[in-house]
């Protein structure tokens, strides 16, 4: 079961060449895809078709087995959370508190169930003790976690991460990777878009993009030793999986020395 | 030297009124030539804050700032009375989204707006903007296009071609390669490189990519929570002790040196700074 279909969609943003030419992909219930390629490439395009934010000109678009509409986005929403890359642009509340809430009175939770789920939601990203603070008072990263906490305390199925870590410092990047690893293991449909290989490395299946179309799409392990694929996408190989892509053009057959280096580009 | 800190702290109030400590005892000096330095530490350790300082867009509140001659204190009486213009355009700031700040119709127009600000001649406004949008990697075609009409990373490079169209002596870049693509980013530090290389120019990036660090500073500041903690050469900053006391993120090139001499006892001669000196070197002793 699916549970995003992307079909032949096509988008143009006004006046200006198109963002998105005739793409197809799909990501299954549980997996965790990454969407891979270069600024411009049309992958935060994509993501904002996928919430409803823009609507394609062509081709549809399935959440869920329901095709995404007017009628149906917000019911999509309550399936699909996305977390944005500029955290500053995503507060909304006075408190973190009332930030984690917004989302939850638009579901119209119970009051007390509400609360519980703040509280347990902020306490898995790290922010109980943040609960009465003010934006102004969080750093970036802090903030970024606030935003998932959000989505996590609605439940959705599926959540996109939209270049969310890509504004972080190397302590908030790595966290919110640990979150995105977590949510996985729990069955929750993750989609994470961006440039950064060490973002990609763990998903189940990477979806690379070059100038609004898919370049490749398969099990990650083959997208990230292809050295071609991904330089073609301005994307550049991890250093490992470049030092073994030197050792194999040389015919080594050092076999353990390759699989270490396989190793070390997973743990990065 | 251009740019002296002499015991400077500065001490900000917040929301909740209280004085917080965002620099904190720090001395250092800056040359006008030949630096490429990097400037790193945590979010809210204060790197914004000290460059800010660094053309006198923040006083301090205790110690001295001396810039090219100028002399800032906490005396806000005294620091107006100083002629500070002359010191923005030799010291150029590139803020941490310099594509926020643009804002003319025309890439042109946003590129002579800051020379023209200083006293710049129009027809010489004009050469410079020829000239700096090739620095950058963008060709000439771009003056005409209007700024809102380019991707992330050209409107990044078009506000960069407008600090250098000031023809700054030391240059000054918060986050520039942040939310940049693998090889956007190259293109774009190897243009630092140049400014310095061939223009002999000081530059200094405030950065939280390590590999940056590694592969081009030749001097790295390490801010912790306000306080100068290491100022010198990037090789000295990964030894394991500050590694782990400062919770640093090693350069990909020195985790791979490193876990390949654990593991499989290999030595390289010389320490590769690049991914393909890296490469070069492993093959020489691998194969």
């Amino acid at each position: 079961m699916n549970m995003i279909d992307i079909e032949n969609v096509s988008f143009a943003y006004s006046g200006k060449v198109e963002a998105l030419k005739n793409v197809s992909l799909c990501v299954r219930k549980g997996e965790w895809v990454t969407i891979l390629g270069h600024n411009g490439s049309g992958k935060s395009t994509l993501a904002k078709l996928i919430v409803g934010l823009l609507k394609p000109q062509t081709g549809t678009i399935r959440v869920d087995g329901v095709e995404l509409s007017e009628r149906t986005v917000y019911d999509i929403r309550k399936k699909v959370g996305i977390v944005f890359q500029n955290p500053d642009n995503q507060f909304v509340g006075v408190t973190v508190r009332d930030d984690i809430a917004f989302g939850l009175e638009n579901l119209q939770i119970p009051r007390e169930e509400m609360v519980e789920r703040i509280e347990r939601y902020a306490k898995r990203v790290d922010m109980y003790s943040y609960l009465n603070k003010e934006p102004q008072a969080l750093s970036g990263g802090q903030k970024q976690r606030v935003a998932i906490a959000g989505i996590l305390a609605m439940r959705t199925e599926a959540i996109i991460f939209d270049e969310a870590t890509s504004m972080l410092d190397p302590d908030g990047r790595k966290r919110i990777l640990s979150y995105m690893r977590k949510l996985r293991d729990e069955g929750v449909t993750v989609v994470t878009i961006t440039h950064d290989m060490r973002e990609a490395v763990q998903s189940d299946r990477i979806v690379v993009l070059k100038d609004g179309e898919v370049l490749k799409a398969d099990k990650s392990e083959n997208v990230l030793k292809d050295k071609e694929t991904l330089e073609q996408s301005n994307l550049e190989l991890l250093l490992p999986l470049e030092v073994l892509h030197g050792l194999e053009k040389k015919k080594s057959t050092n076999e353990e020395l390759k699989e270490f280096l396989w190793q070390l580009s997973l743990n990065g | 030297m251009a740019i002296k800190f002499e015991r400077v702290s500065f001490q900000y109030r917040g929301v909740d009124d209280k004085g917080y400590l965002a620099l904190a005892d720090i001395n250092l000096s800056i040359a006008a030539q030949g630096e490429f330095i990097t400037l790193i530490g945590e979010t809210g350790s204060g790197k914004s804050t000290l460059a800010q300082h660094m053309n006198a867009l923040l006083a301090p509140t205790e110690g001295r700032v001396h810039i090219f001659g100028v002399k800032l204190t906490s005396d806000k009486k005294k620091n107006r009375k100083q002629r500070l213009n002359p010191i923005r355009q030799r010291v150029g700031l590139v803020f941490q989204f310099p594509e926020y700040q643009l804002f003319e119709e025309t890439v042109l127009k946003d590129i002579i707006f800051g020379p023209k600000n200083f006293g710049v001649p129009h027809e010489e406004a004009l050469e410079r903007a020829k000239k700096m949008i090739q620095i950058v990697g963008l060709d000439e075609s771009y003056l005409e296009r209007s700024p809102f009409n380019l991707s992330g990373g050209e409107k990044k490079r078009v506000s960069i071609a407008g600090i250098l169209a000031m023809e700054p002596e030391i240059l000054i870049l918060d986050e520039p390669t942040s939310g940049l693509d693998p090889m956007g980013r190259n293109a774009l530090l190897k243009v630092f490189y140049d400014i310095h290389e061939k223009l002999g120019k000081t530059v200094m990036i405030i950065t939280h990519d390590m590999d940056t660090v590694y592969e081009y500073a030749k001097r790295v500041l390490v801010l912790r929570e306000g306080a100068l903690v290491y100022d010198g050469e990037p090789p000295g900053l990964f030894s394991r002790k500050h590694v782990e006391d400062w919770n640093l993120e090693l350069p990909e090139i020195l985790r791979i040196q490193r876990a390949l001499e654990e593991r499989f006892g290999i030595r390289l001669e010389k320490n590769p700074t690049s991914r393909k000196e890296l490469i070069e070197a492993l093959g020489e002793v691998v194969m």
